[in-house]
């Protein structure tokens, strides 16, 4: 008679406060203060310093130009080597420049002095932003130094001494983020990673919760399949829900650009949680330790942001890199809002490619099923021993 | 039972618990391997792409080269027009485009400044960066050789040419990181986490699993019972910071400036205030499997707010303040700089300080807390 008693999961949260917060208010507390983080979406105002040998206005204009581009700011001015580069290994600057002695002089009789910027590659984007920086500023010095030198020579107007002055023009287009706005970059692939990580938790918990509160066999002894997906169709929804909610959040509410439709996404997403909660039900049930299963959980998918390949590019990654990545849901969930997102793929290019590789979690599944037997028999031993 | 024999039961309480070793040890060196694993070529290279040659001059033809000898990107493929080139990377086939505009080499010989368009895929940023950095490079070459080639043609000889196209010379040195690695980057500071967090779990599930039974943790004082496991977790986790710090350091050639004695000054802090979180979230927590859980969710947050991926002046300040409650945040700080960009230890004082405020503070929270576990448990005993 048991059996046909319903699992009511009403009852179970109604004594477990843990799983209900990790359904509802934990995931939303973690998106947002990434979102916080990040809420300034361009780093702006890097402090740097200048060591200036020079002193005079030629010096002070390319201080100047450092200063008017919006990366930088020059928040300190030293005046011995020492003090600027105690002030650099203390984080107080990024980046400090050194103006040598005779600038003015070396730039009128044409013997271009050199400036030497030393920057903070430890922080790599810092760096990389600084640097690009640091060159359009030098840039536009030297077109404004090799103009006026045109026009002094007194044989030339205003733009044919710029086109003397500047070689080759460049224009740089970055194409799906138009203004490469670190909140859109990281933020949009951090989210899903927590995501990823709050669906395996919580199906440990609510496992767990199961566990304790109808033992084994009522939860998934005879009929395993069809008792296990009861359960977990339940919690489907709040995983399905926290998914669509980060969706509209960037694309509608904060207004990210989107360039495909949601539709495919939506899909994308319900098998994206079906495959989290399969890893985390293997974690459970191959100990049937909630401690030792949250321990596999964060092994798996704690380092998961590393691995997507939204950072650091997949195709610079090792084999062996590349396999871990391929057992990670999200990493696959990622590439189809990406297609989605960015490209505007049609939903049949997105779930081509997204569909084969997610097959794969049927292994892990299988395995679970078989993982249950096996600890349902070791139950009735050790029943039968007593 | 003396203290000794309380050291005896704890650390074979903490070498007897399955989970602990799991989290501690297998964390520890498990996370030791996975997680350089995908930043093992440091930089990313070879950005495939595509070009749109409208020119075909000789010139154009010389930048393509160019552009393919950099060790950024690698021309893979070629179109015709936009509309092909943007197919063939919709297809996926290349990352960015390369557009040389019509008269490209005639504009350059007029001196009328034609305009390069390159562009990237900027959804993946460094792959984006790394193509416009190697386009920029070329492009670059190209340019100052076209201005010096200019200038030979206005009769200024070559030598003193060479020297004049640039007003200002620029000398860019990246420093701490010189390669821009991204291994040398990512590990420093993900290790001080994945120190902190494993200790805090592996404190915290002890803590958790004496909850359920009664044992020698009831029968000391709060105060040995806190002291001794300080002394035991911190122990192991100054050998496990010596396997971070110097075997993986030295194994993936990161850089080790710091001397031993400033090392083990900063730990101190760090790994005691570490164990005091444990021990209060293993003792406020109902079930010890919370206490990884809540662990594992805070790392993101923890690690975005550290400071060494996204600059703390964009952070919003009451996040700073937040994030200066938890060890890591300023163990990451301090540990780069003494170690990675070889600091005085008067540099990190403020840090330093820091750290042994939150020892002290968290100290006190877990004391109480410990306190209130055991006096619960001798109740419900009695």
């Amino acid at each position: 008679m048991m059996s046909f008693t319903k699992l009511s999961q009403w009852q179970v949260l109604k004594h477990d406060r843990w799983l209900v917060s990790s359904l509802t208010w934990i995931p939303v507390l973690l998106a947002l203060s990434i979102w916080w983080i990040f809420s300034q979406g361009i780093a702006r105002d890097l402090p740097i310093g200048v060591l200036d040998l020079q002193q005079s206005a030629l010096s002070r204009q390319l201080i100047r130009e450092f200063d008017a581009t919006p990366t930088l700011q020059v928040s300190h001015t030293f005046t011995d080597i020492n003090t600027a580069k105690n002030a650099f290994i203390s984080n107080d600057i990024y980046a400090y420049m050194v103006i040598p002695k005779n600038f003015d002089r070396d730039i009128y009789i044409a013997n271009a002095p050199q400036v030497t910027v030393f920057y903070n590659s430890q922080y790599i984007l810092v760096g990389k932003l600084i640097n690009s920086a640091v060159l359009q500023a030098h840039g536009t010095f030297n077109a404004q130094i090799a103009t006026l030198k045109q026009l002094s020579k007194g044989n030339s107007n205003q733009l044919a001494a710029l086109s003397k002055a500047v070689g080759i023009r460049t224009q740089i287009t970055p194409l799906f983020n138009k203004n490469s706005n670190y909140a859109q970059f990281l933020v949009s692939a951090i989210v899903p990673a927590l995501w990823q990580i709050s669906i395996v938790v919580s199906t440990i918990l609510f496992l767990t919760a199961n566990y304790r509160f109808y033992g084994l066999k009522k939860m998934a002894a005879n009929n395993t399949l069809k008792k296990l997906i009861g359960i977990s169709a339940f919690y489907t929804p709040f995983f399905i829900i926290q998914g669509l909610a980060f969706l509209i959040w960037f694309y509608y509410l904060l207004n990210w650009p989107m360039e495909g439709s949601l539709l495919p996404l939506f899909f994308a997403q319900l098998v994206t949680v079906v495959a989290c909660m399969v890893m985390g039900a293997l974690f459970f049930f191959l100990t049937l330790d909630p401690a030792r299963a949250m321990s596999f959980a964060g092994a798996f998918s704690a380092p998961s942001f590393a691995f997507m390949g939204v950072t650091f590019p997949v195709t610079d990654m090792n084999p062996i890199a590349e396999f871990w990545r391929a057992l990670l849901p999200i990493s696959h969930y990622i590439e189809a809002q990406i297609s989605q997102v960015s490209y505007g793929a049609s939903a049949w290019q997105t779930m081509s490619s997204f569909l084969p590789s997610m097959l794969g979690y049927l292994l892990p599944f299988i395995l679970t099923l078989l993982l249950i037997k096996k600890q349902l028999r070791k139950m009735e031993d050790n029943n039968g021993a007593i | 039972m003396g203290l000794f024999e309380l050291l005896k039961a704890e650390l074979k309480a903490v070498l007897s618990n399955p989970v602990i070793l799991l989290t501690v040890f297998g964390g520890v060196i498990f996370y030791s391997f996975l997680y350089p694993l995908p930043y093992s070529q440091q930089t990313p290279q070879e950005q495939e792409i595509t070009v749109i040659n409208l020119d075909n001059s000789q010139l154009s033809r010389q930048l393509e080269r160019m552009v393919d000898a950099t060790t950024q990107v690698k021309i893979v493929q070629r179109a015709h027009s936009i509309a092909q080139a943007k197919e063939q990377f919709l297809n996926g086939d290349v990352r960015g485009i390369l557009l040389i505009p019509k008269h490209f080499n005639r504009d350059l010989l007029l001196g009328k400044s034609p305009t390069l368009s390159y562009s990237g895929d900027a959804s993946y940023f460094l792959v984006y960066g790394t193509i416009v950095e190697g386009l920029a490079k070329a492009g670059g070459t190209l340019a100052a050789q076209a201005t010096v080639s200019r200038l030979v043609i206005d009769g200024v000889p070559l030598e003193l040419a060479a020297e004049q196209f640039a007003q200002v010379k620029l000398n860019m040195k990246p420093t701490f990181n010189p390669s821009s690695g991204y291994l040398n980057y990512v590990v420093p500071a993900v290790f001080v986490l994945i120190l902190q967090q494993t200790l805090i779990m592996g404190v915290g599930v002890l803590g958790g699993s004496e909850k359920s039974n009664s044992g020698y943790w009831n029968r000391y004082s709060t105060f040995s019972i806190v002291a001794v496991r300080c002394l035991v977790f911190v122990g192991i986790y100054y050998l496990l910071a010596l396997y971070y710090f110097g075997f993986s350091f030295e194994f993936y050639g990161v850089n080790k400036l710091a001397s031993p004695l400033v090392m083990l000054a900063l730990l101190a802090p760090f790994l005691l205030s570490s164990t005091f979180i444990g021990i209060l979230l293993g003792a406020i927590l109902p079930r010890r499997e919370l206490v990884t859980f809540v662990v594992l969710i805070s790392s993101m947050p923890l690690i975005f707010s550290a400071g060494f991926i996204w600059p703390l002046e964009s952070v919003p300040q009451p996040m700073v303040w937040l994030s200066n409650l938890f060890p890591c945040i300023p163990a990451i700080q301090s540990f780069l700089m003494v170690n990675q960009m070889g600091a005085e230890f008067s540099q990190i004082l403020t840090q330093w300080k820091l750290l042994w405020l939150q020892t002290f503070g968290w100290g006190i929270l877990a004391y109480f807390a410990y306190q209130h576990v055991q006096k619960r448990s001798n109740k419900s005993a009695s």
